[in-house]
């Protein structure tokens, strides 16, 4: 089966299985290996990627139902060699570890701070349900999306 | 107790990794295969124990796109800790469910899968002995029968059936002091069920066979042991096998053996292909080298005024079907059961055992974590029994300067008591508000672990521009040394900025030996040797500048970049120009360094069958936590979370606190609902993320910390480990907490929802408890 996609703003064309899951796809015929396969079953977020505007695992999307559709994925959310705000953030506040996590939690969270740019703690934290962190324990993670705030309004 | 804040090492510094982390550029072992790779599979064992009668690989061979097949006798030699009694495959005996049988290598990993599946083992069932209880009962099965004739790699210890390690103390008469009329007796059994780390990268190498050697590209924490193991098992001179690190997708201990790498190996000599083997997130879960499960029996005398004049106590450890690390843990009872107080008399037994299960392996803080959450349960019980205030029970009691160790070594410094009141001293001044109808519980408990030291070494290359290169074999797994302590310690040697200190990762080909990564020992170990090494940079940049500024180098100083006459500011050289001038003088300016503590006494014939004798350098925490729990679903909530965690000197205090933020949110998983259940097949219940429960974002709190300098440490500026210790007493302050609250004593971890409700009730839990 052929597949037509927008991927990080160019026509690109899958060929083969349509259940492969758009994760796969992305790692192995476009070697797009930032996003990051960890439990493949949709609870850890490694995957996130965003399809027409939407924070969602990629390991859960077969590439089969994604025809014209547009995937952002890590390596396009910014320009080459630049950091959005939530990046910049979260490098200036040295909240990376391993960083596995790290590309599908800013997927999830970019996402988020578009619909909510002022959340409280405790909505960054239900909004990370789906994005698992085994090395920092969140509240760094937390800590930086809410410091964007305070220096928005101090602006 | 002061330290110089001022001190040039001392900052916040950024870690460099964060950039291409943050954008998904970092390419981990797990990243690196591309089409030119060919990909590994392992046919795994589905029983826990058999007789193998035939493996037949005729079909999977003659499979698409296979390229090389590999079996037992493609790597027939056995390695381990302490004795040499595990192969990589199993030839004749299956000893555990997921033991690898087969290798394949194909053009691509669905290829290599469907081979897998083609691949006929004929086996003939043998009774699985799948718990302690089992294997310690009288005629159990034995899982090694030719225990006997394997390779000892370190005498002294007692072993024999399916006991792989015994490891012992006694120190004074504990017999006559459990006799005394004047004493309370205090008694305790406690069990712990298994842990898993889950790395989010798995354990994932690449290996090719390139100009007659082995390149081993692989996620671990410690290449100088892959080189060991894998050129042990392969039967080749260990200089045959080099072993690089790309960064690290977190390891916690899990990458701190060596698993895959030698499957790749023999794969790229067959194939003369480069090979990916990659652990699938099951696999990855079901072969986890976890924290064990464990048994600890403890009693102790007391008097009423609270000195334990005697403890005695007997710890099991569930080793799996190899001794792995749990051989060399049998020694870190010693230090953390019998650790924390002034002890009279200690008598102690620690037995690695057997069982048909995956084995276990090396896991942040080890077995320190449930030796402390058992002792500090018996000690809450000991408190009970007397009347005596917790807190002020363990101010008396604590070990501090000139206390003795259970085997013998002598404490120097008062640090846990000073904690303690620093603790006290976090509290807020009002109690948290409890909504009604909750259990309120709050407990402060303390904990000792220590720095793993042992040998490093380090170079420091002078760059033209300035820069300096370090080279060790180091590896950055998340926890930041590699990016953060070792480039501070470097520029602050050399009067340069972190950022022109260049740190390569692990290559065994350029740097020299090592423990590995783990332990805490990266800052104090390769953090000393780098200091060595840039000792001898230090001389040889000074005594070059010395010819250029006509002043003797002991009035020099390195410092911004450049080379400065002392008290005369701008008055000196840039170290660039040195360079240049000692580059025509004496030769480019480069420096080595090794490290390696000899090692603290015991007391004589006081210890058997321990790796050491003592801790070179103890660390010490004390956490406090305050939980509610909810009397009808038993699930419990935690309100607050304090750390007092001794840290020698803080380099980076920054990235300090978000280990222990991290390490402590790890222990809550343990202490509340990371749980592993063996079943009858031998094989865990909880086979992914849907099962084994991680903490999450809306479980957590910010931990509050506070970090206790000037202890004494062999390390570099004082310093030592500061991202091993933050999980050690999470489960003893958690315990206790939920004792506190319930009013019931808590013996086994995790407290999941029905096993506080089965302690509030009285009834026991709908289903078994964790296999022991």
């Amino acid at each position: 089966m052929t597949v037509n996609l927008t991927l990080n703003g160019e026509i690109r064309t899958f060929f083969g299985d349509p259940r492969t899951s758009l994760l796969d796809v992305l790692r192995e015929t476009f070697r797009l290996t930032g996003t990051k396969p960890v439990c493949r079953e949709g609870f850890c977020g490694a995957c996130v990627v965003h399809i027409d505007g939407l924070a969602v695992p990629s390991c859960l999307r077969p590439i089969g139902l994604l025809q014209g559709a547009s995937v952002t994925t890590i390596e396009g959310l910014a320009q080459v060699d630049a950091l959005n705000a939530l990046q910049l953030a979260f490098k200036d506040q040295d909240v990376v570890q391993c960083g596995m996590c790290f590309p599908g939690m800013v997927m999830t969270l970019s996402k988020f701070q578009e619909t909510n740019p002022t959340p409280s703690r405790a909505e960054i934290k239900a909004a990370m349900i789906g994005n698992i962190c085994r090395c920092t324990g969140y509240e760094r993670i937390v800590d930086a999306v809410l410091s964007m705030q305070s220096r928005e309004n101090a602006q | 107790m002061n330290t110089d804040a001022r001190h040039p090492a001392v900052m916040d510094y950024p870690r460099r990794d964060a950039s291409d982390k943050l954008q998904g550029r970092t390419r981990y072992t797990a990243d690196l295969g591309g089409l030119e790779t060919l990909h590994a599979v392992l046919v795994r064992a589905e029983v826990a124990s058999a007789r193998i009668l035939r493996v037949d690989v005729t079909r999977a061979r003659a499979m698409p796109g296979v390229r090389a097949i590999a079996i037992a006798h493609d790597g027939p030699g056995l390695h381990g800790i302490g004795i040499a009694d595990q192969p990589i495959f199993a030839g004749s005996v299956i000893r555990h469910h997921g033991e690898p049988i087969v290798a394949i290598a194909a053009d691509t990993l669905v290829q290599a899968q469907a081979a897998a599946r083609e691949v006929l083992i004929d086996t003939e069932p043998m009774r699985a002995v799948l718990t302690m209880a089992e294997a310690l009962a009288p005629g159990a099965q034995l899982i090694h029968p030719d225990w006997a004739s394997y390779e000892v790699l370190k005498e002294g210890a007692e072993r024999g059936g399916n006991i792989a390690w015994e490891a012992s103390v006694q120190r004074g008469d504990t017999k006559s002091a459990f006799a005394r009329p004047d004493v309370v007796v205090v008694e305790g059994t406690y069990e712990v069920g298994r842990q898993s780390h889950v790395p989010f990268e798995p354990r994932a190498v690449i290996a090719s066979f390139e100009d007659g050697r082995y390149h081993i590209q692989t996620s671990t924490q410690v290449p100088w042991t892959v080189r060991a193991v894998t050129s042990k098992v392969l039967g080749i001179a260990p200089s045959m096998v080099r072993v690089t690190v790309p960064s690290v997708g977190g390891g916690f201990g899990l990458k701190f053996d060596c698993t895959l790498e030698p499957y790749a190996a023999i794969l790229a000599r067959k194939s003369g292909r480069t090979v990916s083997l990659v652990n699938s997130r099951e696999e990855e879960q079901m072969t986890c080298l976890c924290r064990e499960n464990a048994q600890i029996r403890i009693r102790s005398a007391v008097t009423a005024s609270g000195e334990i004049v005697a403890r005695e106590a007997e710890v099991l450890m569930d080793c799996g079907a190899y001794g792995g690390e749990q051989v060399f843990l049998t020694t870190m009872t010693a230090h953390t059961l019998m650790g924390n107080y002034r002890l009279g008399s200690v008598r102690l037994t620690t037995k690695a055992v057997y069982t048909n299960t995956p084995p276990n392996g090396a896991f942040r803080a080890c077995n320190g974590v449930y030796n402390t959450f058992a002792l500090e349960r018996h000690t809450d019980e000991i408190c009970g029994s007397i009347r005596m205030d917790p807190l002020e029970f363990r101010r008396r009691n604590v070990v501090g300067d000139g206390s003795l160790g259970a085997t013998g070594q002598v404490f120097q410094g008062d640090v846990l008591r000073p904690m303690l009141d620093r603790l006290v001293q976090m509290r807020p001044a009002k109690d948290p508000a409890v909504p009604d109808g909750l259990l309120y519980g709050r407990a402060t408990t303390v904990g000792t672990w220590f720095v793993f030291v042992g040998p490093s070494t380090a170079t420091v290359n002078l760059n033209a521009d300035g820069s300096a290169t370090l080279v060790t074999a180091g590896v950055e797994i998340g926890s930041g040394t590699m990016m953060q302590s070792l480039p501070q310690i470097v520029a602050a040697e050399l009067g340069i900025h972190p950022s022109a200190v260049i740190v390569k990762s692990a290559d065994t080909d350029a740097s020299g030996r090592d423990m590995g990564v783990g332990g805490g020992r990266t800052t104090v170990s390769i953090g000393a040797a780098s200091a060595a090494a840039c000792a001898e940079v230090r001389a040889k940049l000074l005594a070059s500048a010395s010819e250029l500024l006509q002043t003797e180098p002991a009035k020099l100083v390195l410092t911004g970049g450049r080379v400065e006459i002392m008290g005369r500011p701008g008055s000196g050289t840039s170290i660039q120009k040195v360079i240049q001038h000692a580059e025509m003088v004496t030769g480019p300016i480069s420096g080595s360094g090794s490290f390696t503590a000899p090692g603290v006494a015991a007391l004589p014939g006081c210890a058997a069958g321990h790796f050491i004798d003592a801790i070179d350098i103890p660390v010490f925490a004390v956490h406090e936590c305050e939980l509610t729990v909810h009397p009808a679903t038993g699930h419990v909530t935690i309100l607050a979370y304090r750390v007092v965690q001794d840290v020698g000197r803080a380099l980076n205090p920054r990235a300090i606190r978000s280990q222990v933020q991290g390490g402590v949110v790890q222990g809550l998983g343990y202490a509340l609902h990371e749980e592993i259940t063996i079943n009858t097949k031998g094989s865990f219940d909880q086979r992914g993320f849907e099962s084994y429960l991680l903490p999450l974002a809306e479980d957590v709190v910010p931990v509050e910390v506070d970090l206790f300098e000037g202890a004494p440490s062999l390390g570099p500026l004082g310093t030592k480990g500061a991202g091993e210790v933050p999980i050690l007493n999470v489960g003893a302050a958690v315990a206790c907490a939920v004792a506190n609250a319930i009013g019931k004593p808590v013996a086994q971890l995790p407290l999941t929802p029905p096993r506080v409700l089965a302690l509030l009730t009285g009834r026991l839990m709908p289903q078994a408890a964790t296999a022991v």
